[in-house]
């Protein structure tokens, strides 16, 4: 479904002035279709800065990606109609409540959609005239992935969903996503919360520095690299296998 | 013409100005509270604060001070010239004449003394002028003479000119400017910080839609505030748009287009919404001072007028006047037109290539 080659993003450096660095260093990936994806990382691996080229809102220095058997460069317009994305931010025009923005989004791919259908998907048909402002954490997210979906999407890319929500709004998250896979919908999702990864995903790629430092099912990956336990479990868990690679200094 | 998704994201961008409660409230107070300050000034020149000390018990002196009292011109005040000097420095006359003991008719020319702060008064000449004036025929009343001479002022447009009338269209090419360049500007900047930018352009919508929307929106927002000005401004202050209405509405569209650009171009150089309000100072300020909205660019020094002329502000403004006062068409061409047409084609041009469409969140 989606297939990068050599991809490679050059940012100027913040400790070295005048000299580049590349956030994204020849990255290479095979996201089949139907499956859920995880991209892992430390903070500033390259991992939203990978996702943002896959979904066109970031020019690619070097390298392709093709969605769908299309090419992003070639083709911009027509792989954003078959892509749906959840960003970081989750702001809104001020003064707009969930069901406008809703037919907002769904206008904005020529769509008329039922926006109270659509939030009832996502649990938030009560919510359907309130202000994004008055949204709690998790449904904010919520909100934000209903967004994402206006198009009926074949590709989901979601970046870092659960961050910041109590295991209640993460747990209600997680069953969404698994629905939306269920339904058939390809799923990328990045994060640094192992649970979350080992939970949903069939497939991960661990990011460093830039680089995939490995890539495998989450049950390959722990047996061939949660060697060195550092938690309590007996068979070693998806934490092992990222400290193990990625090492245990800090990364702010 | 306008496709859907360009027409429902202009939709909702009105949407979002009409539940601005506040903003609503401001556009429209502007407009009231000009009208207003017209309204009430308009009625007749203030009358000049003049002071008089009587030095003299002569009779001439008595009957020249009854006359000067009687001049409409001025609001007199008799006193002594101690009192009346410190009412000068504070601010409270204007004037101070003093006749003086030898006023009479034995003397060859009685001389008069007018004091002045300079510093607090611009208009000496016009001031002395109109004493002048108001002395000599006082001195044709006492004389008992003709004037010899009438000056008739007539104008050669051959209808009543007023300050008003002047200055009605730069006001209106003044308010369109800000109010573009805020709307276009400084929302970008807002909608850039905060990744709403971002948001949209995930979706297929490309740049020239989301351009299109919010020209769309705006024009129709601008259009409407120098509607409600125009209407107080025609009913209340007896403007006329000696050019016709729709000829006016045609500049305004245009230079609603030209400062929308303007404001897309500054809000693509402008990082932050700190540095966003220095950049459109830097680019509003001087206009307005140069520009010719107050006084005619014709009083500006020699220097300055040829680049007060090719300001985009300059040439909306005389455009507008061109049309409200000289009653010429949209269509008829001349310099001000054509300076008109070179504005939209720069800032358009500007707009475009260096709004950063991938750097699209901060």
């Amino acid at each position: 479904m989606i297939k990068a080659t050599d991809l490679l993003k050059k940012y100027p450096d913040p400790s070295n002035l005048g000299c580049m660095f590349n956030a994204v260093d020849g990255i290479n990936l095979n996201i089949s279709e139907g499956i859920i994806f995880g991209l892992l990382g430390p903070n500033g691996a390259g991992k939203t800065t990978t996702l943002e080229m896959l979904e066109g809102l970031n020019d690619i220095d070097h390298g392709e990606v093709i969605i769908d058997q299309m090419n992003i460069k070639d083709h911009p317009y027509e792989i954003k109609k078959i892509i749906g994305v959840q960003l970081q931010s989750n702001e809104y025009f001020d003064r707009l409540n969930l069901k406008e923005l809703i037919t907002l989004f769904g206008s904005l791919y020529s769509k008329t959609i039922d926006a109270e259908l659509l939030l009832a998907k996502v649990k938030l048909d009560d919510k359907a005239n309130a202000l994004p402002d008055d949204l709690s954490g998790g449904q904010k997210q919520r909100f934000s992935i209903a967004c994402a979906l206006v198009n009926n999407p074949k590709v989901l890319f979601l970046d870092e969903p659960t961050t910041g929500l109590d295991p209640q709004a993460k747990r209600n998250l997680w069953d969404l996503v698994i629905d939306l896979n269920n339904e058939g919908m390809t799923i990328v999702i990045t994060t640094h919360n192992m649970e979350e990864a080992q939970y949903l995903c069939q497939e991960i790629a661990i990011m460093d520095k830039g680089k995939i430092i490995a890539q495998d099912s989450p049950e390959n990956l722990i047996s061939k690299f949660a060697n060195k336990l550092t938690t309590s479990s007996d068979s070693g868990t998806l934490e092992d296998v990222f400290l193990n690679l990625t090492g245990y200094e800090l990364r702010d | 013409m306008f496709s859907k998704p360009q027409l429902h994201l202009a939709s909702i961008f009105l949407k979002i100005f009409f539940r601005d409660r506040q903003s609503l409230f401001f556009s429209l107070l502007v407009p009231l509270i000009f009208t207003g300050v017209f309204l009430f000034s308009e009625n007749e020149p203030p009358k000049i604060k003049l002071g008089l000390v009587n030095q003299s018990s002569s009779a001439l002196a008595k009957d020249f001070v009854e006359m000067v009292n009687n001049e409409p011109l001025f609001e007199l005040t008799i006193g002594t010239e101690d009192s009346l000097k410190i009412e000068l420095i504070d601010g409270n006359q204007t004037a101070i004449l003093i006749v003086p003991q030898s006023f009479d008719y034995l003397a060859d020319v009685a001389k008069l003394r007018l004091m002045l702060d300079a510093s607090q008064v611009r208009q000496i000449g016009a001031i002395q002028d109109a004493l002048n004036t108001s002395l000599l025929s006082i001195e044709r009343e006492i004389r008992n003479i003709e004037p010899m001479f009438q000056l008739s002022l007539e104008d050669v447009k051959a209808r009543p000119q007023r300050y008003i009338d002047f200055l009605l269209p730069g006001i209106l090419a003044y308010m369109l400017m800000n109010l573009c360049i805020a709307g276009s500007g400084f929302n970008i900047v807002e909608y850039r910080r905060r990744g709403i930018l971002k948001r949209l352009f995930v979706t297929p919508i490309q740049p020239k839609d989301f351009i299109i929307s919010i020209v769309l929106a705006r024009m129709l927002i601008v259009l409407i505030q120098i509607s409600v000005i125009l209407a107080l401004a025609i009913n209340l202050l007896n403007i006329q748009v000696m050019g016709g209405l729709p000829s006016l509405y045609g500049m305004v569209i245009l230079g609603t287009f030209i400062f929308l650009c303007i404001g897309f171009f500054l809000g693509s150089l402008a990082k932050t919404q700190e540095s966003i309000r220095p950049i459109v100072a830097l680019v509003t300020f001087p206009q307005l001072i140069l520009s010719g909205i107050f006084f005619p660019i014709t009083s500006l020094p020699t220097i300055i007028q040829p680049i007060a002329n090719t300001l985009p502000l300059s040439v909306l403004a005389s455009g507008l006047r061109d049309i409200a006062n000289d009653g010429i068409s949209l269509f008829t061409i001349n310099g001000t037109l054509i300076g008109v047409l070179l504005w939209i084609f720069i800032s358009f041009l500007l707009a475009t290539q260096f709004f950063k469409w991938k750097k699209v969140a901060s």
